[in-house]
């Protein structure tokens, strides 16, 4: 502890931060490549001659789809439930990020069984509500479900931003609009980004959805060549380069953003003044931010408590309960503090550090089950390594500990907090820090008393995508849990799997029931921040 | 910053002791416990495994995954894995799972009694627990019963437009073409495939079910599904209406109806392979048996055994496809290839 201390004074190199994160997140996938590079080439011919088209159109599609389905739901309502007071609007807040509990795969079966011929959405509108089906119908669930990961960042993004420069926009004359796309959203910017991306990898690395949708893309490609060609070697070389499509589309919008350097200087930032709606501005207010509950959260939600109100269940979920909050919470934890790191390392650090975090990123765009193939192969690896140096006494890495698992959800996820916790640590500016060592306040002192206070609602957020990322995961918690320990997502998905939608609500519900004190202990942390900072 | 990289490896190093600590007391099973890897999730499967821990003392500890993925956990556990039993749900897994050389063999007496030849390992790597046939579903008051033969009445003119069935990547649809390349020929399954396809009502959606709920919803005529989940909504009251409008059909031409099994074997690093052994020859027995057709609607491998299933007595007879089940996966690839080539999404 005394080292630390000591180490502080001197400074502190948050590039150890940085490279773990890069190390977790990327040594699975850096797995996946001598996977990739083995095994013969026949398969891919044969994708290439038949599906390969249809795989990357509907991937494409699907994807323009969902990045507009989601800024629509996620920015407006972002805005609105920042700037402006209206009834309803503190529910609101804590309401819209809830869909995001609901994994898509569920609300995918239920909406595709409330919309098919025979179900109650299809009697209720005679047949004129489209089936949830096919490109659209996969896109329309996932905007619905990923739209809270755009909403949380930008909502933080403008909480902090906006007024300022929003007002002194306004003084000069702008309209509330023309001020909004001119000044808020470019603010904003790096933010929206962050969720966009998030919405994007989720997007691509889907199978579960879009497969029971009927909409094969690039990733069923992916899965089709290990389950049904039984070709591991094929799946992970798919799985790469869908990854490095990825990493090119996101490296170009980095490039392209790179110039607009935007950080608001000047001052502190006063808390956000909310204008007051009321009569028809509040009303259609109310209406824009309840449309994505409504479709995400309260029309699913309904259906499955119908089923489940009418279903016995078969297992108590008691012990996929506490499953669920045990891993989610333990890695929210991990996830905050690696995610911190990572964004100081990014922030601070130099190029190695950067090129460590943007890494870092890359484990998200891989599909579950691929990243899960990924872990056991490093798991392998570093099992044989382990018995070369120790012969039979080397300890088991897989064997079922959780270790494996949370080692596994952080590959997969510490990417969601690193967004976030970057987002956040934009707003400070370097003059802060500046101005703080100028006047005597150690390194430890700027972060605890400045940076800390300012990025909370950007950290709280981070921990929150990721407990609910966690709580949702399957591939990885199937293989890697300890025996006989369950998940709610596991629990759900087993009887999904097998069709029965009815004993799947329970267990979707409880992930859904979980998410709400989550979301609002963060909501009333991020508020009390406010007004803390506000009295600084 | 070296400070900072040590202390990462010493934090990792400690972290992998930690998962040692905590993983040996699962990774070395003790003389009463028995380790079951498994792909199904059944009501059945908890009955069996309440069973067997109270007919033998022994607790049963379970890790159920996707076949695949469990396959690859296997190898990566190898002589290390703490898996006595091995199950799995599709004859095409039980063979990749053989091919990865994951089951010890097993030779008993009884089990050859127990269980037929065609639904077990020739040298003892698996035993078929319980099947699971592939039919057609019809609304008979829009559907001539008469022309339905077998599967290839999927491919008939006739249906065109009417024909509902699931993805190609569903393993049940993998494994049947796998069975008609063996049956017809590679060229003539083609031709199938691509029949059905150009007979779609629809494009490939959701499970059987679905396709089940489609048929009596009027959107298609026929579909291709797993008898059990129509037994499934037989047997249930409040579903039961839902299909009492619609038919099964055996296709018993040509060859027979295809059949699945869900399979078990013993590890190959079995911790406790006495146990391991104990436990299939359990699932055999009568009451297990029963559980796999009273709790999930499947036949028993066990033909001997008696039980009580409204909806499975409704369905009747049918003449079982004797293919021989090794062949399911080994032409599963060239089933995908196959559904690719036909455009069956």
């Amino acid at each position: 502890m005394g080292q630390v201390i000591d180490r502080a004074r001197r400074g502190i190199s948050p590039t150890p931060f940085g490279v773990a994160a890069a190390l977790i997140c990327t040594l699975p996938v850096l797995a996946l490549i001598p996977l990739g590079v083995s095994g013969g080439g026949a398969h891919m011919g044969h994708l290439w001659d038949t599906q390969l088209g249809t795989y990357v159109r509907n991937s494409a599609g699907l994807l323009i789809i969902t990045t507009l389905g989601t800024l629509l739901l996620g920015v407006p309502t972002a805005w609105l439930t920042s700037r402006y007071a209206f009834p309803g609007r503190r529910l609101l807040v804590v309401a819209l990020p809830l869909s995001l509990a609901m994994p898509s795969y569920v609300s995918g079966y239920a909406w595709m069984s409330m919309t098919a011929a025979g179900g109650p959405v299809y009697s209720l509108t005679a047949g004129y509500f489209p089936t949830t089906s096919g490109l659209f119908g996969a896109g329309f669930i996932f905007a619905i479900s990923f739209y809270p990961y755009i909403y949380l960042l930008a909502r933080q993004a403008f909480e902090y931003s906006g007024t300022n420069s929003f007002e002194a926009a306004r003084t000069l004359g702008a309209s509330p609009v023309t001020a909004f796309f001119t000044v808020s959203l470019p603010l904003a910017r790096p933010a929206i980004m962050a969720g966009t991306a998030l919405v994007a990898m989720e997007t691509l690395a889907d199978y579960g959805t879009v497969d029971f949708l009927g909409t094969p893309t690039f990733t069923v490609g992916i899965l089709r060549s290990w389950i049904s060609f039984g070709d591991p070697q094929a799946a992970a070389r798919l799985a790469l380069i869908l990854l490095l499509v990825t990493l090119v589309i996101f490296g170009g919008e980095r490039l392209a953003r790179r110039g607009a350097q935007v950080a608001e200087s000047g001052g502190r930032n006063k808390p956000q003044h909310r204008v007051p709606l009321s009569g028809r501005w509040a009303g259609i207010t109310i209406l824009i931010c309840s449309i994505p509950v409504v479709f995400g959260l309260i029309v699913p939600g309904t259906h499955l408590l119908t089923l489940a109100l009418e279903t016995q269940p078969v297992r108590s979920p008691a012990a996929a309960f506490w499953g669920t909050m045990t891993v989610a919470s333990l890695s929210a934890l991990i996830a905050a503090l690696l995610g911190l790191g990572a964004a100081y390392a990014a922030r601070t650090g130099g190029w190695f550090a950067n090129a460590a975090v943007r890494a870092a990123h890359t484990g998200y765009a891989v599909p579950g089950a691929v990243a899960a193939l990924g872990v056991i192969a490093l798991l392998a690896a570093s099992q044989n390594f382990l018995d070369m140096l120790s012969g039979a006494a080397a300890p088991m890495v897989a064997g079922g500990g959780l270790v494996a698992l949370l080692f596994a959800y952080q590959a997969r996820f510490a990417a969601a907090a690193i967004g976030p916790c970057e987002s956040a640590l934009v707003r400070i500016t370097p003059s802060m820090d500046q101005a703080a060592r100028s006047l005597g306040a150690s390194p430890w002192a700027v972060i605890g008393r400045i940076h800390f206070p300012l990025a909370f609602s950007g950290i709280a957020t981070a921990a929150l995508l990721v407990f609910v990322e966690v709580m949702k995961e399957l591939p990885a918690t199937m293989i890697l849990r300890p025996l006989d320990f369950e998940t709610l997502a596991v629990s759900a998905h087993h009887y999904a799997s097998d069709e029965r939608l009815a004993q799947a609500a329970l267990p979707s519900l409880l992930l859904v029931v979980i998410g709400l004190p989550i979301m609002m202990l963060v909501s009333w942390l991020v508020s009390r921040r406010e007004t803390e900072n506000a009295a600084l | 910053m070296r400070f900072g990289i040590i202390g990462l490896f010493v934090a990792t190093l400690s972290l992998a002791a930690c998962g040692s600590g905590s993983s040996s007391g699962t990774g070395a099973s003790e003389g009463d416990m028995l380790v079951v890897f498994s792909s199904r999730h059944y009501d059945s499967d908890y009955a069996l495994y309440d069973a067997f821990e109270e007919a033998t003392g022994v607790e049963v500890r379970t890790i159920e995954a996707d076949g695949d993925l469990l396959v690859e956990r296997l190898k990566a556990d190898g002589a290390r894995s703490p898996a006595d039993v091995i199950v799995t749900v599709d004859a095409g897994r039980l063979w990749r799972a053989e091919q990865e050389e994951l089951f010890a063999p097993l030779v008993t007496d009884e089990l050859d009694a127990a269980v037929p030849a065609g639904m077990r390992h020739p040298d003892g790597l698996w035993y078929g627990l319980a099947k699971r046939a592939r039919v057609l579903v019809y609304a008979p008051d829009r559907i001539d019963a008469s022309k339905l033969t077998g599967y290839e009445s999927l491919a008939d003119p006739a249906f065109k437009g009417k024909v509902c069935v699931r993805s190609s990547g569903n393993i049940y649809n993998i494994s049947l073409v796998a069975a008609l390349i063996d049956r017809w020929g590679a060229e003539k399954a083609q031709k199938w495939a691509t029949d059905v396809a150009g007979n779609f009502a629809r494009d490939p959606l959701g499970g059987d079910t679905d396709q089940i709920k489609a048929v009596a919803a009027g959107e298609c005529d026929v579909a291709l599904v797993n008898h059990y989940y129509f037994a499934r909504l037989m047997n249930d009251e409040k579903n039961k209406n839902l299909v009492a409008d619609l038919e099964v059909f055996w296709p018993n031409a040509d060859a027979g109806v295809h059949v699945n099994v869900s399979g078990a074997g013993v590890a190959k690093h079995a911790p406790n392979p006495e146990l391991a052994r104990q436990f299939i020859e359990f699932a055999m027995t009568e009451q297990p048996q029963r559980f796999f057709a009273e709790l999930t609607n499947e036949y028993p491998v066990v033909e001997s055994v008696a039980y009580k299933n409204a909806a499975l007595e409704t369905l009747g007879e049918f003449t079982e496809d004797p293919i021989s089940l090794a062949k399911l996966g080994e032409n599963q690839a060239e089933a995908q290839q196959l559904f690719d080539r036909a455009g069956w999404p």
